[in-house]
């Protein structure tokens, strides 16, 4: 039985409206199920929400207040929509598309207009739109001990890991839920003694490359047992948020981690005693290069090809990123038939606009394009691709659950050259 | 034909029986691992590719991937494709999700010794109890 504040009593009881008590009564049947005995507050939530294609299952002229509460809500009746808790600041994550671009994704126009007429009803209710899976390049700084909902799992290795911030990988209809209510069972990341480390990595090998710190995330996923908790102890170079971003990323693919100790460097693992809390790890494992080569030989296909859809930037790149990327393919063009998609957030790319690096990279015949991914986007956005060059893991490997396309992996230059080539070479 | 029965926590109350879909891995929630409208899964490398979740007992040990995972499973079952159940090694925030907006009985949290991946078969036949979290197998072999 989950026990509620008076507060939340009076809010479960429709003191503060149908749309909140519907909320409510989410958390708190998730609670339950979770087996939580209270709630805790949340001050910040990223929303997976729009036209996304998870709502395929409704037919494109029904009414977005029936799909909310019933998607979000799990509500029999249809609750007028309402407005987010005040003390949570509630951004969206992720979108189903570009909120201008159809043609250079291969979306249908309506399709974009929909997503559009979705957000649009929703920032109405607090949730601003923001479309990104790294909302920390553009605002989201938790604090450590701060409670938050997030639908990226990658963000939510990151809130943890980083910043000693508190949250679980809930799932969509329990972030929107958490954000009209405040409310998310206190339970997993949120309780102290949940975080700490249980399983030790030692690296065998240095890693240094962006590339390589993906593939480590990768790895580490598939090595640890599950229900544990990672702390990685040596072997990590070149410590910096955008290399930490892939490395949270890939992770989550392959395991359901929520937070990932490195010794030294993260703020609950200042030393290994710290990340382990005082006790003994459950389990030691050595990581290999010969585990790294596995985890590629997954994500990379073998040999050499022509190419005609390159996409970089998953998860979203930083403005550095872009800056890098505008340098290094200013004067190019892309061959006829290829395509190289620069995927970002609207902040970002405003900022790199401000700058001057998207004219660069657009003169070459390349797109830097906003809040989603081709994965997100789903089959309509890549059906027509032949033969793909993927950066990071996380889309490379999930792409394969919607495309029989050729997919190729490598370091981020790496995969320009192959855009600007229309070729990808074996190493 | 063996019957043994296994005990865990009654995560979501309710009575449910079906054919097990026993998935080692998990099923992964990222965009287009689980069909959205159809219920079949997608994912590649799972054991279970190409099977239908329609009716069946979900048995994993949790689950895994994109933060997603709930919303894919629910909009299936709003397309009328939905499992009778699930059987989970031990709860995380994206299953608990997923039972919480799906409304259907799920046991979990088993002891060691019951792991319901070592004990249950794909095909088995399984009866879960979400109030009680007793779970009936009747086994093939």
């Amino acid at each position: 039985m989950v026990r509620l504040t008076p507060y939340e009593q009076q809010m479960l009881d429709g003191k503060m409206g149908a749309f909140k008590q519907k909320a409510l009564e989410f958390i708190v049947r998730y609670a339950e199920v979770l087996g939580a005995e209270e709630l805790c507050e949340i001050s910040r939530a990223t929303c997976f929400i729009g036209a996304q294609h998870y709502l395929d299952c409704y037919p494109d002229d029904k009414d977005y207040e029936e799909i909310f509460s019933e998607f979000y809500l799990s509500s029999d009746e249809t609750v007028p929509f309402g407005t987010t808790a005040p003390r949570c600041k509630a951004q969206t994550c992720a979108a189903c598309c570009d909120i201008e671009d159809h043609e250079k994704t291969h979306l249908p126009e309506e399709f974009v207009k929909k997503n559009r007429r979705f957000l649009e009803a929703t920032k109405k209710m607090g949730i601003s739109i923001v479309d990104s899976c790294t909302p920390y390049y553009c605002g989201w700084v938790p604090m450590m001990g701060e409670h938050f909902v997030t639908t990226e799992s990658s963000n939510v290795v990151i809130s943890n890991t980083i910043y000693g911030a508190c949250g679980n990988s809930d799932g969509v209809e329990a972030a929107v839920c958490a954000a009209i209510s405040g409310r998310i069972p206190k339970w997993g990341m949120h309780v102290p003694e949940n975080r700490f480390g249980t399983c030790l990595f030692h690296l065998d090998f240095e890693v240094h490359t962006q590339m390589e710190w993906d593939l480590l995330g990768f790895t580490l996923g598939r090595l640890l047992p599950k229900h544990e908790v990672p702390i990685i102890e040596n072997g990590l170079y070149n410590i910096e948020i955008n290399n930490m971003r892939q490395l949270c990323a890939a992770l989550s693919v392959t395991s359901a981690a929520e937070i990932c100790h490195i010794v030294g460097h993260t703020p609950e693992a200042r030393t290994l005693e710290d990340a382990l809390g005082g006790k003994e790890p459950k389990y030691v494992i050595h990581v290999t290069e010969r585990d790294m080569q596995e985890s590629l030989a997954m994500i990379c296909d073998k040999g050499s090809g022509p190419v005609d859809f390159v996409s970089i930037g998953c998860p979203h790149i930083s403005l550095d990123e872009i800056q890098a990327i505008a340098s290094y393919v200013k004067g190019k063009h892309l061959p006829a038939g290829t395509e190289l998609q620069i995927w970002t957030d609207y902040a970002v790319k405003s900022l790199a606009t401000l700058n001057g690096y998207t004219k660069i990279i657009e003169e070459t015949g390349a797109s830097v394009l906003t809040g989603s991914c081709p994965i997100v986007m789903k089959e309509e956005s890549h059906k027509h691709a032949k033969s793909m060059v993927l950066f990071g893991s996380k889309q490379a490997f999930g792409i394969r659950h919607q495309s029989s396309a050729t997919v190729y992996y490598g370091e981020v230059k790496r995969c320009i050259d192959a855009a600007y080539k229309g070729r990808w070479e074996e190493a | 034909m063996k019957e043994f029965v296994l005990k865990g926590r009654g995560a979501l109350k309710g009575i449910a029986e079906g054919e097990a879909v026993v998935c080692p891995d998990s099923i992964a929630g990222n965009s287009g691992a689980l069909g959205d409208t159809d219920g079949v899964i997608y994912e590649r490398g799972n054991v279970n590719y190409g099977v239908c979740i329609n009716g069946k007992i979900l048995v994993v040990p949790c689950a895994k991937g994109s933060n997603g995972f709930s919303a894919h499973f629910k909009g299936a079952q709003i397309a009328g494709v939905t499992p009778a159940g699930w059987v989970a090694t031990r709860m995380d925030a994206r299953l608990g999700v997923a039972v919480a907006s799906m409304g259907i009985p799920c046991v979990a949290d088993f002891p060691e010794d019951q792991n319901p991946l070592d004990k249950i078969k794909t095909g088995d036949w399984v009866k879960i109890d979400g109030t009680t979290g007793e779970i009936i197998v009747k086994s093939k072999k």
